[in-house]
């Protein structure tokens, strides 16, 4: 336990030092980093449904990184989060389409299907070909999200295309409200369900299963688990298509709760979002959750920072970059302050 | 004496501790200069940890290291390397892809500009000036071990070494290479240089050091003493201590290297060929593949209560044997029994649900992983007995991996903590107590002894015939002969691929090595 507690501080510790960066480099470029920080605290947590717009962010995120978690933990890094988001929302929105009319307590539930079959099924190709053929997941899982990228774009634009579009941006028809699980807001408890539910399987799934523990140890050494008589093959794929179909079920969210439509290339970094909050969680369901919310808080200051700071909004993209760069560097001087804290800490 | 005087190295009262870890506790000992002394220990005794101390690798938390009678700043590798000590590590740090004259260059580069050749030119002088038989443009990687070592220790002597730590140089050699070790290191001596050498088995400290110092958990408990005043015996007590599982004869004469062993417990040999064999392979031959020789025409049969031995030189097809009876090569012809079930074409899990238990050759690759917990390693074989989302509970698991690991003694603090913080004879002991199960009917047991110390060497013995007893077919694959002879009631040879003798008690030692080579028949 002591060990986790130490992770999440060395991970704040890591944020903090980055925002500051960050602020230090707003300031040199004629910014003001007071404004930046208050914009961030403020945007985050602070205002009046802030946290809403935290938990209309951070939950989508949430379910995507739990998934990421799984593939993670298994020693496959399944990179395409993103493009399997995408397939699900796809999958997902041609589901809404073809039943439309239907009552909506059989259309969201086929949604959902559709939704989360489809991210499955995007990343069970990359897993396949890693599993028979050694083809590098990180490679195959990239160019899938290419390809979701390609096939939203034709998708909006051709299939599902609204023809009463603006024509700036190729979105498909609007969902009819009867379908929609919340308002454009964004959160509403059927979504919060979603994620608690995702939340409390993929946490049993991870730490009360012989898969979770298995998986772990095959991620660590998968020749050891081969050795002791397992199949790499069910628990790979297994694997790829769990985190496949979280990426789906979170499109599907998107779509058919804030969104409403697709939009050509809408969310664009929500499923590398999610990789980072993976990471900086240590690959555990319940820092995931926590670490979600806060990428949750950033993204909806995200509004705040040309208020308030008068910065663009895209600064925040600069942000999780730099947070991203300084979790994923291994700092000695950081570990071994926290290690000599916690001797001191725990020893008196 | 007049060397007494000369007094190279002195610790006084060092401490080293990793975390809770205590590695060294109070060691205070002094080496004398131009002499070879040995450091000897069980695993996990603080052996590596004392070489790191002296040679400025790990900073002692108490006490202080005099070199020539100076103090070294702790922890300071390059006051250290200029006092003139070298350590030799106990596996190789040299890059692979490079020449050796690269890697005689890096780290001791002089700021000068050579070309390729040149480069080759000034190295190859030195290395034939210490006897080193390699040419300066050949690959790190193409190297054999041997070799690697002998450039290891020429690279160590570039900065004028005048002592020289070995750590645990013999553990990757051959007997034969670890006798050309030897002499250079005497020829050293002749030239001046104080050799520290940790080692762990007693025959080699006394074929080779003038001195013997004796570690055992962190502590010096003797030494250093003139290895002329010491036998093997003597020095297997103090190194074992009074706590050790008292050693049955005949293991305390291998251990010590006394080769003449009576083969007593063999004398109970029943008529087994009445017997239905626990393992039986008819005619098997297996697909060639990258990880070494296919097998061809292997016909083997391991009955109840049996040890057989596969001895021959590395590499001859007792991997490949290995992984087709583990269902990790693919046969190509014959047909594999278990417990008189056909598991030809069965999967590992099916094969152990039989009976089968692998104790592999890697252990830190592929017997344990190393990075994750103890009880995730301990329960891995049952889990996989179950389906995926069967649902487990980790308190209970941690519970009974702890029950366990203290059945077999393993010295640990924590059942989270992970498989790479226990030394290599607890390790073994781990996967000993994933392996050596009751409903185990046929252990295959590859290089059991590996890199062991002699206490954890004779327990791992002592748990084979345990097994044994039980009625356990047991396949016993070792690259040592002593040992082979030692516990085994019948023997193999495996050359190319193929059986290419088999032998039974009393062993002849000519024989077998005849065998191994392929020069008989």
């Amino acid at each position: 336990m002591t060990e986790s507690i130490v992770s999440v501080f060395r991970a704040l510790i890591f944020i903090v030092i980055a925002l500051a960066l960050c602020g230090l480099i707003f300031s040199v470029a004629g910014y003001s980093a007071p404004d930046m920080f208050r914009a961030i605290i403020d945007g985050a947590f602070l205002r009046t449904g802030a946290l809403q717009q935290a938990l209309r962010w951070g939950l989508p995120l949430f379910i995507t990184a739990a998934g990421v978690v799984i593939s993670f933990r298994a020693g496959y890094f399944n990179i395409g989060a993103q493009g399997q988001f995408y397939i699900g929302a796809i999958c997902a929105a041609f589901a809404a389409d073809w039943l439309n009319g239907l009552p909506a307590f059989i259309v969201i539930p086929a949604c959902f299907l559709a939704g989360m079959t489809g991210g499955a099924l995007w990343a069970m190709w990359p897993g396949i070909l890693r599993l028979r053929s050694g083809a590098d997941e990180v490679i195959t899982t990239l160019m899938g999200n290419f390809l979701a990228v390609i096939v939203l774009i034709y998708v909006t634009s051709g299939p599902l295309k609204d023809p009463s579009g603006s024509g700036q941006q190729a979105s498909s028809r609007p969902l009819d409200a009867a379908y929609r699980i919340s308002t454009s807001y964004g959160v509403s408890p059927t979504i919060i369900a979603i994620a608690v539910l995702v939340g409390i399987f993929m946490w049993l799934l991870v730490n009360r299963t012989a898969f979770g523990v298995l998986s772990g140890l095959a991620g660590r050494n998968a020749t050891m688990v081969t050795w002791q008589g397992a199949r790499l093959w069910n628990i790979g794929l297994a694997s790829f298509i769990i985190s496949g179909a979280l990426a789906g079920l979170a499109g599907t969210v998107e779509l058919m709760g804030p969104n409403g439509r697709l939009a050509s290339g809408f969310l664009p970094a929500h499923g590398f979002t999610a990789i980072l909050i993976a990471l900086v969680a240590n690959l555990s369901i319940v820092g995931t959750a926590i670490v979600a919310l806060f990428f949750g808080g950033l993204a909806s200051a995200a509004l705040y920072l040309p208020v308030i700071a008068g910065l663009p909004s895209s600064a925040i993209d600069i942000i999780n970059a730099a947070i991203a760069l300084f979790i994923t560097a291994k700092s000695n001087i950081v570990d071994r302050f926290l290690r000599n804290w916690r001797k001191r800490v725990w020893t008196t | 004496m007049s060397e007494e005087k000369q007094i190279v190295l002195e610790c006084r009262d060092v401490s080293v501790r990793y975390g809770d870890v205590v590695a060294l506790s109070g060691v205070s000992i002094s080496f004398a200069r131009g002499r070879i002394h040995a450091v000897v220990g069980q695993n996990g005794a603080g052996k590596t940890t004392f070489a790191r101390a002296i040679s400025g690798l790990v900073s002692p938390d108490t006490g202080e290291i005099r070199i020539d009678g100076r103090a070294l700043p702790s922890g300071n590798v390059n006051q250290a390397r200029q006092a003139g000590v070298e350590l030799v590590h106990q596996s190789f740090a040299l890059p692979p892809s490079f020449t050796v004259a690269e890697a005689m260059q890096f780290g001791a580069a002089d700021g000068r500009i050579y070309s390729r050749r040149g480069l080759e030119k000034r190295w190859q002088t030195y290395l034939d000036s210490l006897n080193v038989n390699v040419k300066a443009g050949q690959r790190i990687r193409d190297l054999p071990v041997e070799t690697l070592q002998s450039v290891e220790i020429a690279r160590a002597l570039v900065s004028d070494a005048r002592l020289l730590i070995l750590d645990e140089p013999t553990a990757v050699l051959s007997p034969e290479g670890a006798q050309k070790l030897f002499e250079r290191i005497r020829h050293l001596k002749d030239v001046g240089v104080t050799v520290i050498v940790i080692l762990h088995k007693i025959r080699e400290v006394l074929a080779i050091a003038d001195t013997v110092a004796v570690l055992r958990g962190g502590m010096l408990v003797e030494g250093p003493v003139e290895c002329s005043g010491i036998n093997a015996e003597k020095l297997a007590e103090l190194i074992i201590g009074p706590a050790a599982r008292p050693l049955e004869e005949d293991q305390k004469a291998a251990l010590t290297g006394s080769l003449d062993t009576a083969h007593a417990h063999l004398a109970q040999s029943v008529d087994q060929a009445a017997v239905e064999p626990v393992l039986k392979l008819t005619a098997v031959s297996t697909r060639p593949d990258s990880d070494g020789p296919p097998l061809e025409d292997i016909d083997l049969v391991i009955r109840p209560g049996e040890i057989l031995g596969l001895a021959g030189v590395e590499g001859n097809g007792q991997r490949t044997l290995v992984r087709a009876i583990s269902a990790l090569a693919e046969t190509s012809e014959g047909k594999i029994t278990i417990e008189g079930l056909d598991v030809t074409r069965a999967s590992l899990q099916t094969r152990r649900a039989a009976g089968l238990r692998v104790i592999p050759f890697e252990r830190n690759v592929e017997g344990l992983s190393l990075t994750s917990a103890l009880w995730e390693n301990w329960s891995a074989r049952e889990l996989l007995k179950r389906p995926l989302l069967s649902m487990v509970r980790p308190s209970e698991l941690r519970q009974r991996c702890g029950t366990a690991l203290d059945a077999w003694e393993v010295h640990y603090s924590n059942v989270t903590q992970h498989a790479g913080s226990l030394s290599g004879g607890n390790a073994q002991k781990v996967i000993l107590s994933r392996e050596m199960d009751e409903q185990a009917r046929l252990i295959i047991a590859a290089q059991p002894t590996r890199g062991l110390d002699i206490g954890a060497t004779a327990f791992v013995w002592d748990s084979l015939n345990r097994a044994r007893a039980r009625g356990c077919a047991i396949l016993l694959i070792s690259s040592d002969l002593d040992e082979i002879m030692d516990i085994c009631d019948r023997v193999v040879v495996m050359l190319s691929g193929r059986v290419v003798g088999t032998f039974t008690p009393p062993y002849d030692l000519a024989d077998i090595g005849a065998a191994m080579t392929g020069v008989s028949k």
